[in-house]
């Protein structure tokens, strides 16, 4: 069986700061994590290969600058992980990545599942593995806690409202996860060593690929365009609420639910 | 009298006819409990605004099984042509039943703009559309404005959940396709007068692939860490009722913390002390009851997206941090607010 995961990287939020008021974004320290919701579709993804046995290939979610996530992705216990070198879009374009990494896909000679993150943290786009599974023909499952495959059928925990369910598809499939959903394991020091350094089995598992020997070159011309950025208004802070304490209540309690992350 | 003057003169208004000849903007409906979500009269008002700078017409589309009576809010928030799939097969959501029904339809209309909500079901519908269509698809537009020359539909996206917005626009793939966030845009101005008829679509059933199994009762999420925690109720010494305070954050489906003081009084663990010295939280809500705010405290939460704080002394320092401050003594707020939120 061979499971496909799709990783991506995001810059460490941690290290930027908005200022709404200069409309500038200033990044103080620039710094790349795995996508958290990624890291959730690759620890699943190990689980499953020591459950039932699979290969793992790591594929990048964008065209990426450099193959750090890729490697990080072997160190952590993926079998094998395809660099795709192309020019990096301005934005995540996952309409365009998604015919490249069919093409990838299918250069690999299929495989029996997919696993990605429902969302990325920065952009929030959630369309890459729709739109994965419906080029392929394959079914979905969005949003997933945690999954597990066994007789040709993949199982998984998604949210309905309130609660959680089981649901179930069969093979070959696509699951993507939410961020948070699974506790990633760290990678192995000694395989990421032998990673950068080109040493051992290891370092042989990463493979370069072309985008342009992929995917026609109009095929590589980005669906989304930027044409600006906006801010959100400065905050207003210490606005006092007056009346009665039924009054203020109702006032305070309007706030919060439009507020409240749904 | 029983009817104004107004009432009669509206009411004298004719029935919405629609346009022949494809195109338009096409917002697709989402059915939460047997009435039409929020969002969806959200998206039309949005797509009203669109259709008037486009010269185009507002269509809505409604699946479901029993749904054809919800076709009338439709044409009250603006649409200018419903379509009905009325069907058992679609009495629940599914992937493949719905998605064959909407690109049957949109193969044949020709859409120019398709919109969905950012609910789970547009989340997992809007792309395999898009997919299917050749379209380009932008998630979780908070404003949209129209490039007139290339007939472009321009959106605002939240990055990293609202810092900033990118503007972004498909100006090449059609049809374009947008999920619209929850509350983001106004509700439309709901005109009892303004009816059409629904066109019904035949529905072929399709057996959905992904199948429920049943309730995952064994399953509990793994637990947030209190720092990456989007809601939390904080205790203060002047809280006095930590009970209420407990009530209030499972109202809020949020966490429970509290400062130095509610340690000291011994509602909290050290571990839940919101503090520079402790944990340091940037929540999208997080409530400071009875918390004064001193400078460590309040360094420990200026990252939070939205605070509320409730003290009874107004010279408190968290005033100068909160964005919506109540003057009160907790004891007496709390309950009214449990109450005004339903809890």
């Amino acid at each position: 069986m061979r499971i496909i995961v799709i990783l991506g990287r995001v810059l460490d939020p941690r290290g930027i700061v908005v200022n709404p008021r200069a409309g500038r974004i200033f990044v103080n320290r620039e710094e790349y994590i795995l996508q958290p919701a990624d890291r959730c579709a690759l620890e699943a993804a190990l689980r499953i290969k020591e459950a039932v046995g699979a290969e793992v290939v790591a594929l990048p979610r964008t065209l990426l600058p450099d193959d750090d996530v890729l490697r990080q992705a072997l160190a952590t216990g993926a079998d094998r992980a395809v660099y795709i070198a192309g020019q990096p879009a301005a934005l995540p374009d996952d309409g365009l990545m998604a015919r490249v990494l069919l093409a990838a896909i299918e250069r690999l000679g299929g495989a029996d599942l997919i696993l990605t993150g429902a969302t990325t943290m920065d952009t929030g786009q959630g369309q890459l593995g729709p739109r994965l599974a419906e080029a392929l023909g394959w079914p979905q499952i969005v949003g997933a806690w945690t999954a597990e495959v066994a007789d040709g059928r993949v199982r998984a925990v998604r949210q309905d409202g309130g609660s959680f369910v089981w649901v179930e598809a069969p093979l070959p499939a696509v699951v993507t996860f939410v961020p948070g959903a699974l506790k990633p394991r760290y990678p192995d020091g000694r395989r990421l060593i032998n990673i950068y350094k080109g040493v051992g089995e290891i370092a042989a598992a990463l493979e370069r690929w072309e985008a342009k020997d992929l995917v026609a070159p109009e095929a590589l011309t980005p669906m989304l365009e930027r044409r600006g950025q906006d801010f959100p208004p400065e905050r207003e802070r210490g606005v006092r609420l007056s009346g009665t304490p039924e009054e203020m209540a109702r006032a305070a309690a309007d706030a919060l639910r439009a507020r409240l992350p749904r | 009298m029983d009817a104004s003057f107004l009432d009669l003169l509206m009411a004298q208004q004719e029935e919405v006819t629609e346009a022949e000849g494809g195109g338009g903007i096409w917002v697709v409906a989402d059915v939460v409990n047997g009435a039409v979500a929020p969002v969806t009269l959200e998206a039309i008002g949005a797509a009203r605004n669109l259709a008037g700078a486009l010269g185009a017409y507002v269509y809505a589309v409604l699946l479901g099984d029993g749904v054809s009576d919800l076709a009338a809010t439709l044409y009250q928030a603006g649409a200018d042509g419903v379509r009905v799939a009325d069907h058992p097969a679609l009495a629940s959501f599914a992937v493949e039943p719905y998605l064959e029904v909407l690109v049957d339809l949109f193969q044949a209309e020709g859409p120019e703009v398709i919109l969905f909500g950012a609910t789970p079901q547009g989340q997992e519908l809007a792309p395999r559309v898009a997919q299917r269509l050749g379209g380009g698809l932008i998630e979780h537009a908070t404003a949209m404005t129209l490039d007139e020359a290339t007939r472009t539909v321009q959106a605002a996206v939240p990055i990293y959940g609202g810092e900033y917005f990118e503007i972004v626009a498909c100006p090449q793939a059609r049809p374009q396709v947008l999920t619209v966030e929850p509350g983001a845009f106004p509700a439309p101005f709901m005109d009892p007068y303004r009816k059409g008829e629904p066109k019904s679509i035949e529905v072929a059933p399709v057996e959905p692939r992904v199948r429920v199994l049943g309730p995952a009762g064994d399953f509990t999420p793994p637990s947030v860490p209190l720092a990456q925690a989007p809601v939390i109720v904080a205790a203060g010494r002047q809280a006095g009722d930590f009970g209420l305070v407990e009530k209030l954050a499972a109202a809020l489906g949020g966490r429970v913390a509290g400062d130095r003081g509610a340690r000291d009084a011994g509602w909290i663990g050290p571990e839940q002390i919101i503090d520079v010295r402790g944990v340091t939280v940037a929540p999208k809500v997080y409530v400071a009851v009875g918390i004064r705010g001193d400078t460590f405290h309040n360094a420990a939460i200026e990252n939070s997206r939205f605070i509320l704080a409730i003290h009874p002394d107004p010279t408190a320092p968290i005033f100068r941090v909160a964005d919506l401050c109540i003057e009160a003594d907790p004891r007496e707020v709390l309950p009214a607010l449990l109450q005004a939120l339903g809890a």
